[in-house]
This record gives structure tokens, sequence and C-alpha cells, in this order.
């Protein structure tokens, strides 16, 4: 069965194309043009490539969030809209799980996945690889490096990061008591080759239930929350 | 032809499924509405994630209602400007990915064009040309419909719309939002001379409107109100303002149709659901002895169904897109 999985939660976009849980081809590109304009059309050459049609498509695996509001909506909007078209299921992974599925995937390596979420925070979550895959060891989360800084001094491997908050986290966290990597830059940053193989341990849900996860209200409820705390 | 169309510009999700331009099988709509409320106005991020969670299933709700199969789909069209940008995003990308899957042509539609075509669906016998006047939260302005796809604005709002005025005008003297309803009702049992309120005439073009005066007037009315302690009769300020902005409209839109020798005048848009409005226009055309076409109350806010009378003509003039196509906070028309 032929898998189309997308990315598209930060500044690049990436479409990537899975027969039977093998990678056939994925795409990446960093043009800065808005995903609205280049991942469809990125899905739609990556098939004519591998000469395949859209509608050998039996399921669509798309990042879910963290990230980019904009950029996550874009992503699902298009999953949602083949998905519904097609009558075929979808499967929304974690952006930082699909990272860690990216990675490095030697045993025992330590994976801090970390995206820039602005306001002095990164999302992130902490992985270890065991039989060549991650295995989670928190949740997705929005947090300060300064938080974050004790649960990495917590394990004495050094920890490889992954993702656009990797360099953040790097110059930030105190290296004179961590073991710090930057992840190799071809790995570094999420692609849809990491949200399929991510998508891959999971189980396809009807479209309806393919939800972002944001991690954040919007501005306006934060606001209206802090207000009414008062 | 039927066309699957596709509405997410602002605080409506709508999904429809219309024949031939004209006859509407269905048009599934979600308002959001009630997640606003609480803020007073529309907060674009809080719409944008609202539309995504709904599409697929009004989508999906429109097969079902109009008793139909994707197989039966023609071409999938979707507002994809002007509108909030991060709303927009939603259905353009919904869109184009199922016009894809589905194998069929994909049609961008101009959101107030879909306003103008509501009328199409009101009224099969109104063909270009006429003159409409579009009238919403976000728009204002007066159109010459030389044809389905051609079109050129005589004249629009310089500041605030003619809904966003209600609106402001509805939150400070806290009726709520969205504030036109209310408004409108209140205005029924109020005397529409009992406030004076400004008309203003903005610039060289005639034709061109302004409401932040209007806007201004009212919410200083108000707070003198609170400062003196001196009784501010709501009805009253409702009725004189319903008044005011009707004034500003049917006497350009009267004036236009006059100068282009127009006898057909249209009129299309949210604000287009006001009583005072459509009883004055109806006096006016009557005068005029020109023909007055304003769609039912449900085709004047937000719907599919309209982008999907407006898709058809599109499609015949050719105006099809790519997999590329983006979405646009504005547009000209
Ligand atoms: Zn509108």
């Amino acid at each position: 069965m032929l898998m189309l999985a997308l990315e598209s939660s930060a500044k690049a976009a990436s479409a990537a194309v899975f027969e039977d849980g093998k990678l056939l081809g994925v795409t990446v590109e960093n043009s800065g043009l808005t995903h609205s304009r280049t991942l469809l059309p990125m899905a739609e050459d990556l098939l004519r490539n591998l000469d395949k049609t859209v509608r050998d498509i039996g399921v669509v695996a798309v990042a879910h969030g963290p990230g980019s509001f904009t950029g996550l909506r874009i992503g699902m909007a298009e999953a949602k809209g083949l998905c519904w078209a097609l009558q075929i299921p979808a499967v929304g992974v974690s952006t930082l799980e699909a990272m860690a599925f990216g990675g490095p995937d030697m045993d025992g390596t330590m994976l801090c996945c970390a995206m820039d979420a602005r306001r002095g925070q990164v999302y992130n979550a902490l992985f270890t690889v065991e039989g060549g895959r991650p295995r989670r060891l928190t949740e997705d989360r929005a947090i300060s490096i300064a938080e974050l800084e004790p649960e990495l001094l917590a394990e004495k491997k050094p920890w490889v990061l992954l993702g656009d908050g990797a360099e953040l986290c790097y110059n930030t966290l105190d290296r004179g008591r961590l073991a710090l990597h930057l992840a190799p830059e071809p790995l570094r940053l999420q692609n849809a080759r990491g949200v399929g193989l991510a998508a891959l341990e999971r189980e396809p849900r009807p479209v309806d239930e393919l939800l972002p996860v944001y991690l954040r209200l919007s501005q306006a409820e934060r606001e209206r929350q802090s207000h009414l705390a008062k | 032809m039927l066309i699957l169309s596709v509405e997410s510009s602002c605080d409506e999700t709508a999904v429809a499924l219309v024949e031939d331009g004209r006859r509407v099988l269905t048009d599934q709509i979600f308002s959001q509405a009630d997640l606003h409320a609480v803020y007073g106005g529309v907060v674009p991020e809080i719409a944008a994630r609202s539309h995504l969670e709904v599409i697929s299933i009004l989508a999906e709700r429109a097969l079902i209602a109009a008793g139909v199969t994707r197989a039966d789909i023609d071409a999938v069209a979707c507002t994809y400007a002007p509108g909030l940008i991060g709303a927009v995003l939603v259905g353009v990308n919904f869109a184009k990915s199922a016009a894809l899957a589905l194998g069929v042509p994909l049609i961008p539609v101009h959101h107030i064009r879909g306003h103008i075509a509501a009328n199409y669906l009101a009224y099969p016998e109104l063909e270009p040309p006429f003159l409409c006047l579009a009238i919403s939260g976000g728009n204002t302005m007066l159109v010459d419909v030389r044809d389905y796809t051609d079109m050129r604005i005589l004249g629009q709002t310089r500041d605030d719309a003619a809904g966003e005025c209600f609106d402001k005008s509805a939150r400070v003297m806290g009726l709520g939002y969205p504030g036109g309803k209310p408004i409108d009702d209140l205005s029924r049992q109020g005397d529409d001379g009992r406030y004076d309120l400004p008309r203003p005439y903005v610039g060289q073009n005639p034709y061109d409107m302004s409401f932040s005066g209007l806007k201004t007037a009212v919410i200083n009315i108000a707070h003198h109100c609170e400062q003196t302690g001196e009784e501010l009769d709501k009805a009253g300020l409702a009725a004189s303002l319903c008044r005011a902005v009707s004034e500003s409209l049917v006497g350009r839109t009267m004036a236009a149709a006059g100068e282009l020798g127009y006898d057909k005048i249209a009129v299309a848009g949210g604000v287009a659901a006001n009583s005072r409005i459509r009883g004055d226009f109806e006096a006016a055309c009557q005068k005029a002895g020109a023909k007055l076409f304003i769609p039912p109350l449900k085709l004047c806010g937000d719907n599919g169904a309209m982008i999907g009378a407006q898709g058809y003509y599109e499609f015949l003039a050719g105006h099809t897109a790519d997999s590329s196509l983006n979405a646009y906070a504005s547009m000209a028309l």
C-alpha cells in the first residue's frame, strides 16, 4: 500500500512516499515560499516521478504539531482534502516524534528534539533509541530551556539535539556540565521521511479525527484566561 | 455541472453542492459565531482552528444531504480571497487537494464575487449587466457587474465596512457580537430621528463611502451618556444608526444606477439582511422604476452555495487553478 507523508510544521516543506513500509522517495524544499504554494505540487511531482498517481495513495500521514500554527494547518487541510476525496484514513504524528524517527538510529542514542517556540520556550520531547527506533521519554510540551536543563542533566549519556531549536539549545544549555551534539545537518530538521516512519508505527484513523496538536492556546484565549484568573 | 464549493474566509465554514451555478443541492454551514462572541469579534486564530476541525465533516454531510457520490462532482470551487488569511488557507488547501484527488478542475473564487452571485441562486432570471451593492462585515462596495466575471468597482468604503460599523456600535451599546441582528431588532422600536448622526461624503468620487465617522459618533453618544448619567435611548440610537447607514448606501446606489442607466439593482452580503436597508431599497427602487434583487437572509451571510454559483461562471470563463493555488488576505475584485 502507498502512503503519502506530509511535513509543513516549520520553514521547510516536505513530502515523502512509502510503499509497503519502504521509502520510495522524499522531497524537501526550503524556498521560503508559503507551503500553500509548494507542498501539494511537491507531492504531485514526487508521485509523478515515481510513476504513481494520487489515486494510488492508501493512507496519508501528516505532522500534527507542534509547530507553526499556519504551517500545520496547510499540511493538515491538504491531508484532509486528500483523505476525504479518496475515502482513505489518515495518521497524524507528533512533529517531534517524526523528528526523532528521522534522526540517528543507533541504539542507546539519547535524542532531544526541540523547535523554537518563541517567548523563551521550545517545543520539546525526549527520546532514547531502542531496537533501532525511538522510544519516548517525555510527552510533547512547550518548556523553557532552563526547565529542560535539569532533565537532561539527570541522564549521564550525551544528548543529540534535533530540530530548528537544536542550535538554540546548544548555545543556551550549559555545555560545561552537559555533553551535547548537534545532529548532522541532513538529519537535524524534520522532514516527511520521519513523518512516514513514525506513522508506520500507528494505526490509521478516520480523517475527521485528524486534529492538530498546537500545545498552545491562541493569544486571545491566553489573554482571556489570564484576565479571568485575576 | 455539479460543483462542490468551499467557503472559509471568516467565521463560517461551509461546503455546498451547486448545479450549473443556479441550483443549490445542499449548503452545509457551520457558524463559529458562538466561539467568537466572548471576544466581541472574530479572532483569526480561533477561526482558522475551527475551520480545520469541521471541514471534512461538512464535506461528508454535503454528499449525504444531496444524495450524490464523489464521482458526481465535476469541479471543486473555493474562496481564495479576500478574508482572514489563516482561515482562507484552510478552505483553499482542503479544496485543492480534494480537486486533485477527485481528478476534477479547481476553481478559485473571489469572496465578494460570491456574495454577488448569491443573487443568481435567489433569482434564476437575473443576468448581468446590473448594479450591485456588496455590503458585509469586511467590505462595502458598489459594483458594476458588466458580465458574470467582468466587474468594475464604482465606489467603496474608505475606512470601515458597514458591517464593522454595526458590530462596533453594538459592542458599545452592550448588544454583543455579532451586532447586525440585535441592532436591527432594537431599531424597530426606536425613533430614527432620535440622534443626529453624520452621513459623510468623501473625496472626489461620489460613490466612495466612509463609516468610521458614524461609528465614532455612536461611540461618543454612548460614552457621553455613561459619563453624564443621562439615559441612553438604545432603540433610538439603533434606529438612527440604521437610518444613517441606509441613507449612505441607498442614495449612492440609486445615483449610480441613474448615471449608468441600470434598471436592475442587486444587494449582497451580510448587511443586506438589515431590514431598514431592505425596506429603503424597496421603496427607492419602486420610485425609480427599477427592479430590486436582494437574496433571502440565509444567502446574505457567508455560505458555500454562493461560491458554487460564482464558481460555475468562473469555470465557464476558463478561470481554473492548479495545486499551487494560494490564499490571499486581499485581492482586487
Ligand atoms: Zn462575506
